[in-house]
């Protein structure tokens, strides 16, 4: 018999300085001065979530936006000064936020905070840059969405789970909308969702908290608040039965991509859907992998997306059939293991070996200065605290068996079920 | 300084010649493993494209007394990861698993490598599994392109064929030809376990001694590769007719990790297309607008290396990007860095630095990678230092010498009709239909 691996905290956040300026941005510094390194995280709570139809996709457009020139320092300084300085840079939008990521040399800090709190006090946006960033966000979008089976079908899918909710429409944005965003409408986004009260810092290295502290205050202190930041427009109509739509395109074998909405992050059932994500798709001995891949062939590839999100986000099942395979066999077959599940359940010892996957996982995380610095940022963006960060095995250790089943009864009920199918049309 | 700390290292070769290195340091309650042996794709037999690979994934389906599913069941309820691959110059079993069950873990890893059964209804089902993979890959532009590249630069050297095989070839191989490869290859005299962690090392050498110590050595050892040989440049053009947006590489014979040259091009390959403000990313995406992405790189083997620069552009201005990048070459080449991006380059390369080495696994890479490439690991942390007294015209030298300025291929995946005469004018051009990269 396994023995369960010990449950202790995966991390220890106790010395965490966290505080907050006056002008609402949060700090959270974790010093760890074994290596002469730094990571260091801006957060700002916005992304696709908070746009609207007519400039979808404004939100990761500007995060191109922010490496063009800020008061002090001129376009394409950012990186120049932060490699210079023996550091790199890096950023992503996703549905619910904007991150901006540094590592560097500990002797750059001084150079990081000037960097990071120019550009979130005056950053220049102008016309020249704003059409550079266009285009190549448009290569962006051809590269990711038009010229990838995943992406065409990703986009599909999110809109077929969601109707309202601004989830519906993809992260990257429609192509018309990315050639109509105007500086206006830029200008306006960075007043809005970029002042310190929407926004959090999180270091993680090398650091003196103190003097790091003391320096952020002296560098981000004088900026205003900034208004208000308008709620976004949530709901979404309960979904009353299933929803299916194809793609055609040349591909040589087929492929299908399906949804079920899910709860929001901080719901109690998030982590119970890890669970079950480990027990359907992670490792060779996980049901999905061994049904469709080992035992039927249907399938090349399975697997499992749960990403938790500030609102209710999307269970994602994916498949690539082996060229040949019937659609038809492998839907009804991975259809049919959910239902074990959502009938049966899975065993304690399958509770056992999520656990153990989960808690590797977590630990592998936590293993880089980036990885603790971004997992409190996450944390407290989706969960309203950066402590959570520390306690992921308490909350997959308070999930039981009952639990995994009930959690598939409800979310990946048939009657909700979304399903997206590249339908190969013949290729050269 | 660099900022890099050893592991606290233990190194023995055991009477049958495999060395074993614990590096033991702190951190996450994980470990490392690594078990290399020195035979990769490179070995793979004309006509048996792929046979290192799928000896490396079909031999995690069933080792010693045990099945594959056993395997997956007492690796996966440890919250284990265990997998295999081959690569140009090695094949490599990796181990990540909490380090309270290393010791029971290390005998699993020691199975699959010494005493793989290869079931031969598992070898046919990855056999299978591996040919519909290839079929999805025919179908992302980027894997087709990085695919035909290894075979328009590198033509009948050894490397020149991707490592996951041919689907002509797979489609002949059997269980047989694993035994084979395994019998003959598989032995301990060019082979290394590596153990990172915060392990104890005098259980893990013992536990070591005890799951390897009596592995028999094979009758030959593989042999040594000559570097591949540098051709006029030509232009290839993989058809695709209904993407909208070119996949570009420019691709040409770089050096092996041994050249001396290695520590100059990687600085001069930072300046001309490495970080976030390189030249190529300034020329190509902040200048002009041309694509999302653009990067050079020199990948480096054993025997030989590949230099590479990977970029994408809509289809109407392949010709434009690939111009640039040309252009961009040559003027490194003639005039070399300013003394300013030398000293950017060596500030972020060095900077950065201790970042490649933060975890367990990382470090378990590095010090296989030393094995193989045969550099001293205690050299590390020397390597910032090695890059800070690079100079301008060390730099200059090391791409005048390696970059393909005159040599190697122009390969776009994309609709010939568009991109075909947009290109001649850069050598001359081959039209491939996409099966050509993946049958």
């Amino acid at each position: 018999m396994v023995r369960a691996p010990a449950l202790s905290a995966p991390i220890d956040l106790s010395p965490v300085v966290a505080d907050a300026l006056s002008n609402g941005l949060r700090v959270r510094i974790l010093a760890d001065r074994l290596v002469p390194v730094v990571s260091y995280y801006t957060f700002f709570r916005v992304g696709s979530r908070n746009e609207r139809p007519g400039t979808t996709g404004i939100s990761h457009l500007f995060e191109h936006m922010m490496f063009n020139g800020s008061e002090r320092f001129g376009p394409k300084e950012f990186d120049r000064v932060l490699e210079a300085h023996g550091g790199a840079s890096n950023a992503y939008t996703s549905n619910d936020l904007t991150v901006y990521h540094d590592d560097f040399a500990s002797e750059a800090l001084p150079v990081v905070v000037d960097l990071e709190s120019d550009r979130m006090r005056a950053l220049r946006i102008t016309d020249d840059g704003l059409a550079q960033e266009r285009s190549v966000v448009m290569e962006e979008r051809r590269l990711r969405t038009e010229n990838s089976h995943f992406g065409l079908m990703e986009e599909q899918l999110e809109s077929l789970v969601f109707q309202a909710h601004p989830y519906r429409w993809p992260v990257i944005g429609w192509m018309d909308d990315i050639a109509r965003i105007s500086r206006a409408d830029c200008l306006e986004f960075f007043a809005t969702y970029y002042a310190p009260g929407n926004a959090a810092i999180y270091v993680c290295g090398d650091v003196d908290p103190d003097d790091l502290l003391a320096r952020i205050e002296a560098a981000y202190g004088a900026i205003p608040a900034g208004p208000p930041v308008p709620p976004p427009v949530g709901g979404e109509p309960p979904q009353r039965g299933e929803r299916r739509a194809a793609i055609r395109h040349p591909a040589h074998a087929a492929a299908m991509l399906a949804g079920f909405r899910g709860p929001a992050a901080a719901d109690p059932d998030s982590p119970v859907l890890d669970v079950l994500q480990t027990c359907l798709a992670s490792g060779e001995g996980s049901r999905l992998r061994r049904r469709l891949v080992t035992e039927l062939e249907v399938a090349v590839s399975v697997g499992v997306g749960w990403t938790w999100r500030a609102d209710p986000g999307v269970f994602l099942l994916s498949m690539e059939l082996a060229p040949g395979a019937s659609p038809r066999k492998a839907e009804l077959a991975l259809w049919a293991e959910i239902d074990r599940i959502a009938t049966r359940g899975v065993t304690e010892r399958e509770m056992a070996r999520a656990r153990a996957l989960l808690r590797s996982g977590v630990l592998h995380e936590l293993s880089t200065r980036s990885g603790v610095a971004h997992a409190m940022g996450q944390a407290e963006a989706l969960l309203g605290d950066w402590r959570e960060a520390g306690r992921a095995l308490e909350r997959y250790a308070a999930v039981t068996s009952a639990d995994v089943r009930r959690a598939a009864r409800e979310w990946l009920d048939p009657l909700k079920r979304n399903v997206v199918w590249l339908e190969p049309e013949a290729t050269n | 300084m660099s900022g890099v700390v050893l592991p606290d290292l233990r190194e023995v070769r055991l009477a049958n010649g495999l060395h074993v290195v614990v590096g033991r340091r702190p951190g996450v309650p994980l470990a490392a493993a690594r078990l290399l042996v020195r035979a990769g794709s490179a070995l793979d037999p004309a006509g048996a494209f792929g046979l290192a690979h799928l000896v490396a994934l079909s031999s995690r389906r069933g080792a010693g007394r045990r099945t594959g599913r056993a395997i997956d069941d007492l690796v996966e309820a440890l919250g284990a990861d265990l997998g295999g691959g081959a690569e140009e110059d090695a094949s490599v079993h990796g181990l990540s698993a909490p380090v309270e069950v290393l010791p029971r873990l290390l005998e699993v890893l020691a199975a699959v490598v010494t005493r793989p059964t290869f079931p031969k209804e598992e070898f046919d089902r990855l056999r299978r599994r591996e040919r519909a993979e290839l079929a999805h890959d025919s179908d992302e532009p980027g894997t087709v392109a990085d695919r035909a590249l290894l075979e328009a630069v590198y033509v009948d050297h050894p490397y020149g064929h991707p490592v996951d095989g041919r689907d002509r070839d797979l489609a002949q191989l059997r269980r047989p030809d694993a035994v084979a490869f395994h019998e003959r290859w598989f032995g301990p005299a060019e082979a290394l376990l590596v153990v990172t962690g915060p392990v104890d090392p005098g259980q893990t050498l013992d536990e070591a001694e005890r799951r390897l110590g009596r592995w028999r050595p094979t009758k030959a050892l593989p042999p040594e590769l000559s570097s591949a040989v540098r051709r006029p440049r030509r232009v290839v053009v993989v058809d695709k007719p209904d993407a909208t947006q070119a996949q570009i590489r420019i691709g040409g014979v770089g050096i092996p990790r041994r050249s001396d040259d290695y520590f100059p091009a990687l600085l001069a390959n930072a300046i001309l297309g490495g970080g976030f403000t390189s030249r190529l990313v300034e020329a190509i995406r902040v200048n002009r607008g041309l694509s999302y992405g653009v990067r050079s790189r020199f990948a480096v083997g054993r025997a030989s290396g590949l230099f590479v620069v990977s970029s994408f552009t809509k289809n109407e201005t392949a010709g434009e990007l690939v111009e640039v990048a040309v252009d961009e070459m040559a003027r490194f080449a003639s005039s070399g860095p300013t003394a300013e991006e030398v000293a950017r380059a060596a500030s972020y390369l060095a900077g950065l630095f201790p970042l490649s080495l933060e975890t367990h696994d990382q470090w378990a890479d590095r010090i296989g990678d030393a094995w193989i490439f045969g550099y001293d690991v205690a050299e590390v942390p020397e390597f910032p230092d090695r890059i800070r007294c690079i100079g301008a015209e060390e730099a200059r030298g090391a791409a005048l010498r390696h970059l393909p300025l005159e040599d190697g291929v122009v390969l776009a995946v994309g609709p010939a009709a568009q991109l075909e005469k947009q290109l001649a004018r850069f050598g001359p051009v081959e039209v491939w239909p996409v099966r050509r990269a993946i049958w």
